[in-house]
C-alpha cells in the first residue's frame, strides 16, 4: 500500500528532473555574473538580434564561484570573474584559450590598459569587462581645503573621522604609492617604510573598515574614507556633498573579465556575446548603466559628458598611467603579511 | 494574591524583539535613502525599481516553484518516514533514524558541497531539479521530526477500535489518521516551506544555469546592486502571506465546526 502512495510521487519527481533539463527550442546562452552588472536592455536587444535566450545566474564572491566550478559544476557559457580569479581559473585549466578571430571587436579594447595593467595582456583567456578603482571619498561640507591625494590621511584635523580599508594589499599599497613605489613592490625595505606610514595614518583614522564606510560617510560619522569606486558611487548618487577623488600619486584599479569555461555548452554564442559587448556603442551604453568603465577605447568618445567628468567612473588617460593592478605576489606575499600583522597587533 | 506581571512583561518584550525588525523593514522599504542610516523622505522608489527588475522576479518565481514543490514532496516523505520510525523498531529503523537525523546536524556548507559532488559524479546536469532534490532532502528531516513529536501523543487504540468496527484501511487513513495528524503535518509543511525559501548555502552549490533562487540573487546584489529593493519585495511577500492567512482562517474555522 505504501508503495502505491510513493510510486506516483517518484514518477513525478523523475519527470520534473527531466523537464528541468530541457529548455525551449531556441539556443540559450548561460551567463554567470554579479547581479545588476549589465544593462538589461542590451541583453534584450541581443536576444532579438540573434534569436536566442540569455539566462543569467549570479554569484556573490569569486571564491564561492571558484569552489563550485572546481567541484565540477558546469553549464555556464560566460563567467565574469575578477582578474586574479580569471588567472587562477586559467592556471587550473578550467577556462578556454580564446580565439580572438571570433571576437573582431577585441580591437577596440583599451590597448594601454592591456599592455600596462592587465594580467592577461594578450587576451589569451580573458577579455576585460569592467574596470573600477580604489580611491578616496570625502564630505565636501565637512572637510576644509582640497583633497587630492593620499596625504589626506596625514591630516590631524580629521583625526578620528577617517577610515582606511581593512585590506592588507590595498592599504599598504596606498602607502607604497604615496612613497613613490609600486603597489606591487617586493622590496622588503620599501614595504617596511610603507608600514611606518600606515602606522602614522593609524593615529589619525577611526578604524580599518571594509563595509560600513558607505553608511558611515552617508551619515557623516566619517568625513573621509578609503574604498571602492563602485561602493562609493552608490553613496554619492544620494548625497551631492560627497566627492570621489582619484589620488594624484596613483591608485589601484580592479577589473572583472569575461571568460569561457572549458565545457561551455554554447561557446559559439558566447563568442558572439563577448563580441557584442565590446561593440563601441554597446560598451558605452553599458558603462552609462552600470557606472563602471568598460575598457573600450572607441567607446570613450561616445560617453556622456556627465560620465566622462566623473572620476568614480571614467579614469582619464593621464591618470590611468598612474593606476596599478594588484598582482598575486606568490611567496613575496609574506613580506606584506609580516608588516601588516605587526600593524594590526599594535592597534 | 495578584497574578504576577512578569509573564506579561516578558511576552511583550519578546513580541518587540521579534517584530521590531519586521516593522523596521516595512518602514525602510518606504525610505528614499539607499542606506538605512537616515530618513530621506517617504517614497515608492524601491517599489518602482522592483517592478522594472526582471531578474529579481525571475529569482522570486524560481524560489516559489522550488519551495512549493519541495514542501509537497518533503511533507509526504517526512510523514511516511515519521510513521515508520514510530511504528516499527528494528536495526533497519535505527539506520533509518540516523539517516533522517543527519541533515539536521550536518553543517549546510558540507551538505551543499557533498550534494554537488554527488550530482557531478552521477553526471546529473545541475538545475532546478537538483535544487529541488537538495531541498527535499533536508526539508524531509525537519518534517519527520515535527511529526515524530506529534505521534508521541497519538492514540493508536483508535485505529484498533476502527478496525474492530470494520473500517477499511483507506477509511482509517482518511477519517482518523489524517485529521488527527493534520495540524502536525501542516506545521511540518510550513517549516519546510520556510526553510526552503530562505536557504542560501546549499542552494548556491547545487544550483545550475537558470536556477538561481532569490537568496542567491540577493547575496550577489551586495556588490553592484541595490539591496534596498529587497525591503520592498519582502513587504510584498509578507502582505501576500498575511492576506492568505487572513482569508484562510475563517474558512478553516468553518471546516472544523
Amino acid at each position: 500500500m505504501k508503495l502505491k502512495f510513493f510510486l506516483p510521487f517518484a514518477l513525478l519527481l523523475t519527470a520534473l528532473l527531466f523537464l528541468a533539463g530541457c529548455g525551449g527550442g531556441k539556443p540559450t546562452l548561460y551567463l554567470y555574473n554579479w547581479a545588476d552588472y549589465m544593462d538589461p536592455d542590451l541583453v534584450k536587444e541581443f536576444e532579438e538580434l540573434h534569436g536566442c535566450r540569455v539566462v543569467l545566474d549570479t554569484f556573490d564572491t569569486n571564491e564561492a564561484m571558484y569552489a563550485k566550478l572546481k567541484a565540477g559544476a558546469t553549464g555556464y557559457d560566460i563567467i565574469f570573474p575578477t582578474s586574479y580569479m580569471a588567472k587562477l581559473l586559467w592556471e587550473e585549466g578550467l577556462i578556454r584559450e580564446l580565439d580572438l578571430t571570433k571576437i573582431p571587436n577585441s580591437v577596440h579594447v583599451d590597448a594601454s590598459y592591456l599592455s600596462n595593467k592587465a594580467m592577461d595582456p594578450g587576451m589569451r583567456y580573458s577579455v576585460p569587462y569592467m574596470i573600477g578603482s580604489t580611491g578616496i571619498a570625502y564630505r565636501s561640507d565637512r572637510v576644509e581645503g582640497e583633497i587630492d591625494g593620499w596625504n589626506a590621511f596625514e591630516r590631524t584635523d580629521l583625526a578620528g573621522r577617517m577610515t582606511l580599508m581593512n585590506d592588507m594589499r590595498e592599504t599598504l599599497g596606498a602607502a607604497l604609492i604615496y612613497l613613490g613605489h609600486s603597489a606591487n613592490s617586493t622590496n622588503a625595505a620599501e614595504i617596511e617604510a610603507a608600514g611606518e606610514v600606515v602606522k602614522r595614518w593609524m593615529g589619525n583614522i577611526a578604524k580599518f573598515e571594509n563595509e560600513q564606510y558607505k553608511s558611515g560617510i552617508a551619515s557623516s560619522e566619517f568625513f573621509l574614507v578609503h574604498g571602492y569606486s563602485g561602493d562609493l558611487l552608490q553613496v554619492i548618487d544620494e548625497d551631492e556633498a560627497i566627492v570621489y577623488v582619484l589620488p594624484k600619486e596613483g591608485f589601484m584599479i580592479g577589473c572583472d573579465d569575461m571568460v569561457i569555461p572549458v565545457d561551455a555548452p554554447n561557446a559559439e554564442l558566447a563568442y558572439t556575446f563577448i563580441n557584442y559587448l565590446h561593440d563601441p556603442e554597446v560598451a558605452a551604453r553599458n558603462t552609462e548603466w552600470v557606472y563602471f568603465l568598460a575598457p573600450n577605447s572607441s567607446a570613450y568618445d561616445l560617453l556622456s559628458e556627465e560620465v566622462k567628468e566623473d572620476p568614480a567612473v571614467f579614469v582619464p588617460e593621464e591618470l590611468m598611467q598612474r593606476a596599478e593592478i594588484l598582482r598575486d605576489l606568490g611567496e613575496d606575499n609574506t613580506l606584506y603579511i609580516k608588516v601588516w600583522d605587526q600593524l594590526k597587533a599594535g592597534q | 494574591m495578584r497574578p504576577s506581571r512578569v509573564p506579561l512583561v516578558v511576552s511583550l518584550l519578546m513580541a518587540v524583539f521579534l517584530y521590531i525588525p519586521i516593522v523596521m523593514l516595512v518602514v525602510q522599504s518606504f525610505n528614499a535613502a539607499r542606506f538605512g542610516g537616515h530618513w530621506e523622505g517617504f517614497s515608492f522608489i524601491w517599489y518602482e525599481r522592483l517592478l522594472d527588475n526582471r531578474p529579481v522576479w525571475l529569482a522570486t518565481r524560481q524560489s516559489l516553484i522550488v519551495a512549493v514543490t519541495s514542501t509537497l514532496f518533503s511533507t509526504v516523505l517526512g510523514t511516511i518516514a515519521a510513521w515508520a520510525l514510530h511504528r516499527y523498531r528494528s536495526r533497519l529503523q535505527d539506520a533509518h533514524y540516523l539517516l533522517v537525523y543527519s541533515p539536521l546536524v550536518v553543517p549546510d556548507i558540507l551538505m551543499g558541497m557533498s550534494l554537488l559532488l554527488l550530482f557531478v559524479n552521477l553526471g546529473v546536469q545541475l538545475g532546478v531539479g537538483t535544487v529541488m532534490v537538495a531541498h527535499i532532502t533536508f526539508c524531509t528531516s525537519y518534517v519527520a521530526f515535527v511529526l515524530l513529536g506529534r505521534l508521541q501523543d497519538f492514540d493508536f487504540s483508535l485505529i484498533d477500535a476502527a478496525r474492530d468496527l470494520g473500517a477499511r484501511e483507506a477509511t482509517i487513513f482518511l477519517k482518523i489518521i489524517l485529521p488527527l495528524l493534520g495540524p502536525g503535518i501542516l506545521a511540518g509543511a510550513l517549516l519546510a516551506f520556510t526553510l526552503s525559501i530562505d536557504d542560501f548555502v546549499i542552494t548556491f552549490f547545487v544550483s545550475g544555469p537558470g536556477s538561481s533562487t532569490l537568496p542567491v540573487h540577493v547575496y550577489s546584489m551586495m556588490k553592484h546592486g541595490t539591496p534596498s529593493l529587497i525591503n520592498a519585495l519582502s513587504v510584498i511577500l509578507m502582505t501576500v502571506t498575511f492576506s492568505l492567512v487572513l482569508i484562510s482562517q475563517p474558512l478553516l474555522k468553518k471546516h472544523t465546526q
